[in-house]
């Protein structure tokens, strides 16, 4: 069991699955925190069920909103010294985790990231592969860094990491505004490849078009105003 | 007559926002403005030759266009403003649900243990 380690689950509208997930995340690790960001269906009740921490925002404030609830209810437990980012939706894989907790734990990297790129995406549509790819052009145009992968729900970090992210984009684009942290702070960062699984549930939930081109503006806009 | 109603609804919105005591935030310089704002209006209802005159020290044809540029220009200010207050409040609204959230979770681990 993994103690030193926190998951955060960003939770929202995902009761048809959550409770498998959670349950599949406890049998490695004892410290499992779900953000039930205002969920609308029997998210809160499914994960009150396990016994992961139930942290519940009382409106809907976004999954960047979410990811930050979750990393400063992990924060105050000083013992703390991994945490991984994991979606709610099952399509990330545990043996995944493990191998990153592994890296970071033997070389001196603050910040793993899963890169879906590098590993395989089982049953990615093609619009998806072609909006994701130009969405990590962008990214690393504009961060400077070298990704394969922007927009990967699957992070290990340490604390330092975790100690200097704020993540003020409530919504979707705070896997940029991540990315931009690590620029800025120089955080030592490594992709490995992850294997996601595109399940006909997840597929219903990802982003649409329209959330990319948001994201793309909201990152331009930000530029401007800075 | 409608000049009449004009200066009275522009004098009557001055005293009402410059007494609202509930508008505390409201700071000495947009005060300053109103009051300014509120004489500019009054002088061109009551003699709308005067905006006229202004307009042709400018450039620009009739005092009406040049209202209807500074109009133009105050809106476009009054949204970019209403844009700002509004993503601020909102970053309010994230750290009070946050806190809100944090403190029910730990109330609820306790009466677990």
């Amino acid at each position: 069991m993994n103690r030193s380690a926190y998951i955060v689950i960003p939770v929202y509208n995902e009761g048809p699955v959550i409770r498998g997930v959670v349950k599949g995340v406890l049998n490695h690790f004892s410290n499992v925190v779900c953000v039930n960001d205002g969920s609308k269906d029997n998210s809160a009740s499914e994960v009150s069920e396990t016994n992961a921490i139930l942290v519940n925002h009382p409106i809907n404030l976004g999954q960047g909103a979410a990811l930050q609830t979750g990393l400063e209810y992990a924060l105050q437990d000083p013992e703390a010294e991994y945490f991984v980012t994991y979606d709610a939706d099952g399509q990330h894989q545990l043996s995944d985790v493990l191998k990153m907790l592994k890296l970071i734990k033997e070389e001196d990297i603050d910040i793993v990231l899963g890169s879906r790129f590098l590993g395989r995406a089982e049953n990615i549509s093609l619009l998806k592969k072609i909006i994701l790819k130009a969405a990590v052009k962008f990214s690393n145009k504009t961060s400077g860094l070298k990704l394969t992968d922007a927009h990967n729900g699957l992070r290990v970090f340490n604390r330092h990491v975790a100690e200097n992210l704020h993540i003020q984009n409530p919504d979707f684009s705070h896997a940029s505004e991540i990315i931009e942290t690590i620029a800025q702070k120089k955080f030592k960062y490594k992709e490995v490849p992850v294997t996601i699984t595109y399940t006909e549930y997840s597929k219903t939930k990802g982003q649409s078009i329209f959330n990319a081109i948001n994201m793309g503006l909201d990152i331009l806009f930000d530029r401007l105003i800075k | 007559m409608i000049k009449l109603i004009l200066v009275v609804v522009i004098l009557g919105i001055m005293v009402w926002f410059l007494g609202n005591r509930t508008t505390h935030q409201v700071r000495a310089w947009q005060r300053l403005g109103l009051l300014l704002l509120t004489l500019i209006g009054v002088i061109v209802v009551i003699s709308p030759d005067t905006s006229n005159k202004v307009a042709h020290k400018l450039g620009v044809g009739r005092g009406a266009d040049l209202l209807l540029y500074l109009l133009t220009l105050a809106f476009i200010f009054m949204t970019l403003n209403l844009y700002l207050k509004n993503k601020e409040d909102q970053k309010r609204i994230v750290a009070l649900a946050r806190k809100l959230a944090l403190i029910e979770a730990q109330l609820r681990l306790k009466n677990r243990k």
